[in-house]
């Protein structure tokens, strides 16, 4: 795991009724150099509406009650901060129904806490700036408008899932991406795979966008999944 | 139905019997009332004959001529018979010729045939009564029993006239009930074979009538009823387990991850290491199990939509073969068209998912697997080859069962569930996984069972199109 304190320390809100979950939950992120708060969904609520949480992470049934009620009323207000929700409730149905509540990420549990942490992270450092049209590492250049991808000079052929997969890293650079989240974002696939498959994708697309001799732009994080190096 | 199911019914040789005993009543009666009435019309012959002739027998040779005369002309039924023989058996007058066979005693007897003068050709079962007069001759009186015959036949006709559409009626009926009872024993048995087919929540039809075949199916949807809650008990009880098991799982889990950060001990990191790597397989067994409970009581399909077949498993295809190639498999695709159905398409993505990780899990190097997709007699097909290790036929049974994995399979990581939820979304979908041996390999189908609305379900919601 990448311990990277973010500064300045940003205030994550636990909404989570089982207390050792609540605090692995807590120690995690803490060890990460967040703050995490526990809170009710209303005092969740209140904090989003002030502008006082980076982000919430709610248990979708929080002592019999579903926390999307909430969600959505906060959603309609227009308060935008992200959410991810973690839930017992793992049918692709109830997914749907969480992202459509408003919730940014929707995790299954059991998970495992580099899942977590993978997905708290990205929701964290989410790029806004939907308008962008160029993403670029190192010297590694994605032009989304003209779907080009350029290596220094060299024109670099991709086929349109490597694409997707390339641009999903491009823009979560410096983060702990893992295979379920490439599934679920790269392929809409919303089930566990029992083969290896994203990995073979992963390498593909390494021998594609790599140069002999200099370091893979993409490392493989023992444990978690994969991350784009930032700083190549 | 078949003629030969009809008369295996029960109901039908109940039907046969009962046509049997009606005819055998019926004939016995009439036969009865016809004996009984020759019988008694035989007595009175006899008797008035014999009467007649005790009381002739002392009259006058003339006076007995004219009597006979008279008697003999109003007899226009022609059945009376009189007649005088000589001593020596000659005819004197009167309408017999030749003196009977028969004890000249005053007794009446009965001769089988005896031609009347005058009437040519009229046989016929008679009685006759010859007596002795005191002058010698022999006095002959006679009753024909043609008429009796003509009884008979009359009563003979009757019993066929009456018999042969009773007969037919008894049959009718018979089949009619057989028909009936035989056609409901059908629907019981096809209703049957549906629910052990996986519609569970089918039942027999109880009609009002509440008669013996009603009793038996209340009793056997009873039955149902209370399998399907130890049933739906136990599946519970497994759920449920392990929707209890995935906190402490996961909660440990963190744990063990966090002991591991902040250890240097060589040796703990060793042992936990190793207690992740078996909680991680426990967590994907319980995520596996939750996800079959999910498919199994979660989606409706009232909520399926339109999806292409084709397009999902070209999708796939293109998914999966990177990691064929790396094993150097050859995969094929087959699509000739897009194959439209309604459906959840993450399921049958999933679905099909599991029996291609599996084709190409279970393929050696340089074997081939492939995909194809087709619409055979209108049911959607998809079709999985691989040329891999095939199941054993011991276990071919087996391998849908929860958990059940071959003893080659052990060798390969995984739940052990990824056939069970595939065949449980084929079902959702109204589709049968099979199984069947490509010698070498394996070939996995799922075959739409007819019910999947394909394409119609555009001219169903637009009318217009």
């Amino acid at each position: 795991m990448t311990k990277k304190p973010a500064t300045p320390a940003q205030t994550i809100l636990l909404v989570e009724d089982e207390k050792e979950m609540a605090n692995e939950i807590k120690a995690e992120l803490e060890g990460l150099g967040y703050l995490v708060r526990t809170a009710s969904i209303a005092e969740a609520a209140d904090a989003a509406r002030v502008g006082d949480a980076a982000m919430i992470v709610m248990d979708r049934i929080v002592f019999g009650e579903d926390s999307l009620n909430t969600l959505e009323a906060l959603r309609k207000e227009g308060v935008k901060v992200p959410v991810l929700v973690i839930s017992a409730l793992s049918s692709i149905d109830e997914r749907v129904h969480g992202l459509k509540a408003g919730g940014d990420d929707y995790l299954a549990k059991p998970f495992a806490m580099v899942e977590f942490v993978a997905r708290v992270e990205a929701l964290l450092r989410r790029l806004d700036d939907v308008r962008t049209t160029k993403l670029r590492v190192g010297d590694l250049e994605m032009d989304l408008i003209e779907q080009k991808v350029y290596r220094g000079e060299t024109r670099i052929d991709l086929l349109p899932r490597e694409f997707k997969l390339l641009e999903y890293f491009l823009r979560h650079p410096g983060q702990v991406i893992t295979r379920a989240m490439l599934l679920e974002e790269v392929w809409q696939y919303h089930f566990s795979l029992e083969t290896n498959v994203v990995d073979v994708h992963i390498s593909n697309l390494r021998k594609k966008i790599d140069v002999r001799g200099v370091p893979s732009l993409i490392v493989n994080i023992r444990g978690a999944g994969f991350m784009l190096n930032a700083n190549a | 139905m078949r003629m030969l199911e009809v008369f295996r019914s029960s109901a039908v040789r109940v039907a046969l019997a009962f046509v049997l005993v009606t005819t055998v009543a019926t004939t016995a009666v009439f036969g009865l009332v016809y004996l009984q009435i020759r019988e008694a019309n035989e007595t009175r012959n006899r008797v008035i004959l014999e009467d007649e002739a005790a009381k002739s027998v002392n009259l006058p040779v003339d006076a007995l001529k004219t009597a006979f005369e008279v008697r003999l002309t109003h007899d226009l039924r022609r059945v009376d018979y009189a007649a005088l023989f000589s001593a020596d058996r000659k005819a004197m007058f009167g309408n017999i010729d030749v003196l009977p066979a028969i004890p000249v005693d005053g007794k009446a007897h009965y001769v089988a045939a005896s031609p009347v003068q005058g009437t040519v050709n009229l046989p016929g079962p008679a009685v006759f009564v010859a007596l002795a007069r005191p002058d010698g001759t022999i006095m002959l009186l006679g009753r024909s029993l043609l008429e009796t015959l003509a009884f008979r036949r009359i009563v003979q006709n009757a019993l066929a006239a009456g018999l042969a559409p009773m007969l037919l009626l008894a049959l009718a009926i018979g089949a009619f009930f057989a028909r009936r009872s035989s056609r409901r024993l059908t629907d019981i048995h096809d209703t049957i074979a549906q629910i052990m087919k996986g519609d569970t929540h089918l039942r027999l039809r109880v009609r009002s009538r509440n008669d013996t075949i009603d009793k038996i199916s209340e009793d056997v949807n009873l039955m149902l009823d209370e399998i399907m809650r130890l049933l739906v008990q136990i599946k519970g009880v497994s759920d449920n387990i392990a929707h209890d098991l995935r906190s402490p799982l996961a909660v440990v889990y963190a744990q063990l991850e966090r002991g591991l950060e902040n250890t240097n001990d060589e040796q703990l990191r060793v042992v936990v290491k190793q207690a992740l790597t078996h909680i991680d397989k426990a967590m994907l067994t319980v995520a596996a199990l939750l996800r079959l409970a999910d498919v199994e009581y979660g989606p409706k399909s009232s909520k399926f939509r339109p999806i292409d077949l084709a397009a999902i498993c070209t999708d796939l295809f293109e998914f999966f073969e990177p990691l064929a190639t790396s094993k150097s498999i050859k995969m094929t695709l087959e699509i000739e068209s897009p194959v439209q159905m309604l459906g959840d398409g993450d399921l049958m993505r999933e679905a099909v998912s599991n029996l291609i990780g599996n084709a190409i899990k279970f393929t050696p190097e340089n074997g081939k697997v492939s995909v194809s997709v087709t619409e055979e007699d209108g049911r959607p097909v998809v079709r999985i080859r691989d040329t891999g290790i095939g199941v054993e036929p011991a276990e071919r049974d087996k391998i849908f069962q929860r958990f059940y994995r071959t003893a080659s399979g052990h060798r390969v990581p995984g739940s052990g569930l990824g056939l069970s939820i595939a065949a449980a979304i084929a079902n959702l979908h109204d589709f049968d996984l099979r199984f069947d041996d490509n010698d070498p390999g394996a070939v996995f189908e799922m075959v739409g069972r007819g019910r999947q609305a394909s394409g119609n379900f555009a001219h169903a919601n637009h009318p217009s199109v």
